[in-house]
């Protein structure tokens, strides 16, 4: 059968005749085929073929692959490498063998020196597997320090297989050495210590390894460290050890050491390394890991990571009896700085976290030098106290909030126990104690600050606790339940507040049934949650089931109806339904105004109002409600309360839309004192504070003040977030764009610059982010009339716009004009043209034709057909442009 | 030309890219396993089945995969290990037409069956093309049987056929190869 004549339709005809014969006995076969085929004897030798292999069954296909490959991978292993020219290296032995590459242990043939060459094999196979060898050696080329196995040299060879060359490491795993040299507590500080700084010597060049494990840090015999395999270098191993087996080569963790974002699939960043160097400390410390995975499925494996909180090193190292224990003689109190160090690198909620490995460092050597832990303060007394010191005002109301927390919890408990049958008796009572508790939240929930809110937290999983023992009293244990909801709400504990609202919502209908003013409270509740969790239309659905459920068993004006109302004009303004967000909003404060003048209910109305006015562009009514407010809060919560902070916030951002800069600059500066004097000069809230600030200075063409006070923006994110963070990224974006807009390109390249290494870092290759922020330094280029080197990048940018959001994404399009700018001041107006054309067209179908983007590209199109000498096409745009440009003028005049 | 390469390079889709990237890393992760299982312990079975399942069960507790479904992945892996292999038999060959005689000797051996399979291996890989082009689907089909361990119930349920239409193709498929490998030899 020749199978290059074969086609789609024979073989259709073949395999039909071949089914139809083939149960037949061997003559009826004949018989069927000679009078279904008519005499087409090509055609009956060639299912008569196919019948003769059907009734074999001995083919290769037969045989199974098992065999198959064992004979194939046993005989033909790997292509021995050793007999090929490495430049001037010749290699001595195979160390190590992984799914991407092999390793091999060769000398430096003038100078004798020892090193390791790195070899992708099966290069030709795929662009992501060079991709990956060639990002791992451009970060080793990058990094150069003492703890870092180093980069010599890189090649391919004849057939295009790449190889590169680094320093051979002879040592042994950094746990291995401490375990076998029975390493003192301070020692194995030390080390760990020197592995910290390797790290953050990579973080400074925005490399973060994501892969820190023992067996990735080897001890030399001079006690010295290396950090091995930035990305997929296999560890060297050393003297022999077979290869490690929980390594596959791949850009894949190790769940051992994997934080719980990178479990979860979040994006990875500093943080990711400090955990699992926290990890890698904990073994030290405690001489094993946390916990035990060995037969573990996945997913098993992943919820023991993501759930289990590890218990103290120092307890478990007290369990381990003889030579495996750590330093008994470290002292017990030197034992609970110990375990606060480790447990907060490692804890599992990345913002608890040393905010960088600088941090983290910086702890280990208060503890060396017998110094108090900055993670220490943490803890409530230590972290109280120093509060007090520095700020009374707002100590005051996490005092106050505490005693609450705990009153009402107390107050359950105890009139549970005493004076049960008086429960009714007290529901007002309890009504005017949530109402203190959550006016005081409101106030301070933000204000007491992360640290504070976190012991809240604590006693609120208290009272949780409490809260479902009390089971002989389902509607005073529903009420607590959706008390204590609202709280972790309001703290962004969501997935609490959630288990907590619905399970609120379940014991009132069960105790009230489906139609009850208390149910409607918790559907409102539940409604509102689910906005917060950006389930907006869910939100909308249980929240109106509530409203038209108080409107059927309230008085028209129950307080409960207008809170219900107030609701459903918040999830509309969520929506982006602000037409409709003011009519219900309205209704709320006329309810609201009803009785007396002022309460918190009713300011917040007003500042819902006032916001859903601002986004819907009514600036007047939105600055009147906003003037209304301000005196409201001054009297409800004193001059200097982030609330007065906030409505300063928004009069200024509507002075600013105005084009009234110096006014918008009086409101930020005013905003800005409060929230200095509230949260600290340092906080991320005095930030952003500043980046407003600096907005409305820029505008007034007061460009060194802006740059001033970005830069106290700046070092106060760097301060929390680390040197490589998105919001990090986002102030240098600022600092870059205030400097371009002065048209001083060289100050903005660097901050550009470094954006682009920080979204690299933190977002990889492959993400929209990197592309925006290096279509941004592309503008500086584009400043300096460098248009080739401009070129350059924005033909990366277009390729990572097009793979990461699509050919035909606004931002592809935007890109392209840009492009089509740089070729067209290049003198190459049909390259040109084929970009400005293509770009536009994306363009004129998703925006308005007055947009910047699109009068520019009429521009250029106009200067390339002009040069390109189509006056047909060059007039086309020449009308198009004419024709926006009155339209403007039009609308200027009106 | 350089513009020519970098519109290729663009035109490279996402989903190519992905499918790409799952290609790579289950191409590495047979190969690692396949050589942790001939390294160690001889005895171990060297099955395409098990050494897919394996991979698989490593890659779903990485997130980067977390969207793959098994038998998309089954697919994938299935045409790695076809390439594993079909190298593997390439590079057999090459040794014995590039070096000296008395390997030639040894590889010619009619006893030397690793030399038969490999044989075997790249008229089947020829073989498979041809059936690609001529349909499709089929070729995929016994891929996945074959090179993948996929079962009848899996195989239609990846290519959205009945099990009935999987067992004819593969029945047919099956005699067809056989006929093409038979001849090249």
């Amino acid at each position: 059968m020749d199978s290059e004549k074969m086609d789609s339709a024979r073989w259709e005809r073949i395999q039909s005749l071949f089914h139809g014969a083939v149960d037949l006995r061997g003559s009826e076969q004949r018989t069927f085929l000679s009078s279904a085929c008519g005499g087409d004897q090509a055609l009956i030798a060639d299912v008569l073929a196919l019948l003769e292999e059907d009734a074999k069954g001995n083919s290769l296909l037969d045989r199974g692959m098992a065999e198959v490959a064992r004979q194939m991978l046993d005989t033909a292993a790997s292509p021995s490498f050793a007999s090929q020219q490495f430049g001037k290296y010749r290699i001595q032995r195979l160390l190590g063998e992984g799914g991407m590459g092999v390793v091999y242990l060769a000398e430096r043939e003038d100078l004798h020196d020892l090193v390791a060459i790195k070899i992708l094999r099966d290069a030709w196979l795929s662009p992501a597997r060079r991709e990956r060898f060639a990002s791992e050696q451009r970060t080793l080329a990058q990094l150069n320090h003492a703890s870092i196995a180093r980069l010599y040299d890189a090649d391919t060879l004849p057939d295009g297989t790449p190889w590169f060359v680094m320093e051979y490491v002879e040592g042994i795993p950094l746990t291995e050495y401490c375990s076998a040299n029975r390493c003192s507590t301070e020692e194995r500080l030390e080390l760990f210590r020197s592995v910290c700084e390797a790290v953050q010597y990579a973080h400074r060049h925005a490399v973060i390894h994501r892969d820190l494990k023992p067996s990735n840090i080897l001890v030399k015999p001079d006690g010295s460290v290396r950090l091995l395999d930035f990305g997929i270098s296999k560890q060297l191993p050393s003297l022999d050890r077979p290869v490690d087996q929980t390594r596959t080569g791949l850009r894949m963790m190790t769940p051992a050491y994997a934080s719980p974002e990178e479990i979860r699939g979040e994006p990875v960043g500093v943080h990711t390394d400090v955990y699992s160097l926290g990890m890698i400390l904990y073994e030290l410390l405690a001489g094993r890991l946390p916990y035990n995975l060995s037969s573990k499925t996945p997913s098993e494996a992943e919820t023991i990571l993501l759930e289990h909180e590890p218990e103290r090193p120092s307890l478990v190292n007290q369990r381990l009896a003889g030579p495996g224990r750590v330093a008994p003689s470290t002292s017990k109190a030197a034992w609970a700085d110990l375990d606060v160090l480790c447990l907060t690198a490692m804890h599992k909620d990345a913002q608890r976290r040393y905010r960088s490995v600088e941090a983290l460092v910086r702890d280990i050597d208060h503890y060396l030098k017998g110094e108090p832990l900055e993670a220490r303060r943490d803890s409530a007394g230590y972290r109280l106290r120093k509060f007090v010191t520095r700020n009374r005002r707002a100590v005051s109301t996490a005092v106050v909030l505490f005693a609450v927390v705990v009153g009402i919890v107390a107050f359950f408990t105890i009139r549970l126990a005493i004076a049960r049958n008086a429960a009714l008796a007290e529901a007002a009572r309890t009504q005017r104690i949530q109402h203190f508790m959550f006016s005081l939240f409101q106030g301070g929930d933000k204000s007491a600050g992360p640290a504070d809110s976190l012991r809240v937290v604590t006693l609120l999983d208290r009272g949780v606790k409490e809260a479902r023992s009390l089971d002989g009293e389902p509607a005073v244990q529903a009420e607590l339940y959706q008390t204590l909801g609202s709280i972790y709400q309001k703290l962004g504990k969501l997935d609490q507040a959630d288990s907590l609202l619905s399970l609120a919502l379940r014991e009132r209908k069960s105790l009230f049934g489906s139609d009850h003013p208390q149910v409607a409270e918790s559907l409102v509740l539940l409604g509102l949650l689910r906005a917060a969790q950006a389930q907006l239309e869910e939100a909308e659905r249980s929240v109106r089931e509530g409203l038209e459920m108080s409107k059927r068993r309230l008085p028209p004006n129950h307080p409960s109806l207008a809170k219900a109302i107030f609701a459903l004009g918040k999830v509309q303004e969520e929506r982006g339904a602000y037409e409709k967000a003011i009519k219900t909003l309205d209704e709320a404060v006329r309810l609201q105004s009803a009785g007396r003048a002022e309460t918190p209910e009713l300011a917040d109305s007003l500042h819902e109002l006032a916001n859903a006015h601002f986004y819907a562009g009514h600036y007047d009514t939105s600055e009147s409600l906003n003037q209304r407010l301000l005196p409201m809060y001054r009297r409800m919560y004193g001059d200097s309360h982030p609330r007065v902070a906030d409505i300063l916030i928004n009069l200024g951002a509507i002075k600013l839309d105005r084009g009234h800069y110096p006014e918008a600059e009086k409101l930020d500066r005013q905003a800005l004192e409060i929230v200095e004097a509230w949260y600290g000069r340092d906080s991320l809230e005095t930030a952003s504070d500043l980046t407003l600030l600096a907005r409305a200075l820029v505008y007034q063409g007061r460009y060194s003040e802006a740059v001033d006070l970005l830069q106290q923006s700046l070092l106060i994110k760097e301060r929390a977030y680390g040197r490589v963070h998105p919001s990090v990224a986002s102030s240098l974006n600022e600092l870059g764009n205030t400097a371009s807009r002065q048209g001083n390109y060289d100050a903005a390249e660097p901050y550009f610059q470094r954006m682009v290494d920080i979204y690299r870092a933190v977002y990889g290759e492959h993400h929209y982010l990197l592309a925006t922020a290096l279509s941004n330094l592309a503008s500086v280029d584009m400043g300096r009339n460098e248009w080739a080197r401009a070129e350059k990048i924005f033909r990366q940018v277009i390729s990572l716009y097009t793979e990461t959001q699509s050919a035909t994404h606004i931002n592809t399009g935007i890109a392209r004009i840009k492009l089509g700018r740089t070729l067209l001041r290049q003198q190459r107006p049909s390259d040109a043209e084929v970009e400005t054309r293509a770009g536009y067209d994306i363009l004129v179908k998703q925006m308005e034709p007055k947009v910047s983007w699109l009068v520019n590209g009429r521009k250029d199109l106009i200067e390339e057909y002009d040069l390109l000498q189509q006056p047909e096409n060059a007039a086309k745009f020449r009308e198009e442009l004419a024709k926006i440009q009155s339209e403007n003028q039009a609308a200027a005049r009106r | 030309m350089a513009r020519g390469g970098e519109r290729a390079k663009r035109g490279e889709s996402p989903e190519q890219k992905r499918v790409d990237e799952l290609f790579t890393v289950a191409y590495e992760e047979l190969r690692r396993l396949a050589s942790t299982v001939l390294g160690g312990d001889r005895s171990a079975t060297l099955n395409p089945t098990a050494l897919v399942n394996e991979a698989w069960v490593k890659l779903a507790s990485s997130p980067r995969f977390a969207a793959t479904s098994l038998l998309h992945f089954k697919r994938i892996a299935a045409r790695a290990m076809r390439q594993v292999l079909i190298e593997a038999a390439r590079r057999r060959n090459a040794l014995k037409r590039g070096r000296g005689a008395p390997i030639t000797i040894t590889f010619d051996d009619a006893r030397d069956e690793a030399a038969r399979y490999a044989k075997d291996l790249l008229a089947l890989d020829a073989a498979l093309n041809e059936l690609a082009r001529i349909q499709p689907r089929q070729a995929m089909m016994v891929e996945g049987r074959f090179f993948g361990g996929l079962d009848i119930a899996q195989t239609a349920e990846l290519l959205e056929v009945s099990e009935a239409t999987i067992f004819r193709d593969w029945r047919a498929a099956r005699a067809w190869l056989a006929h093409q490998l038979h001849q090249a030899n």
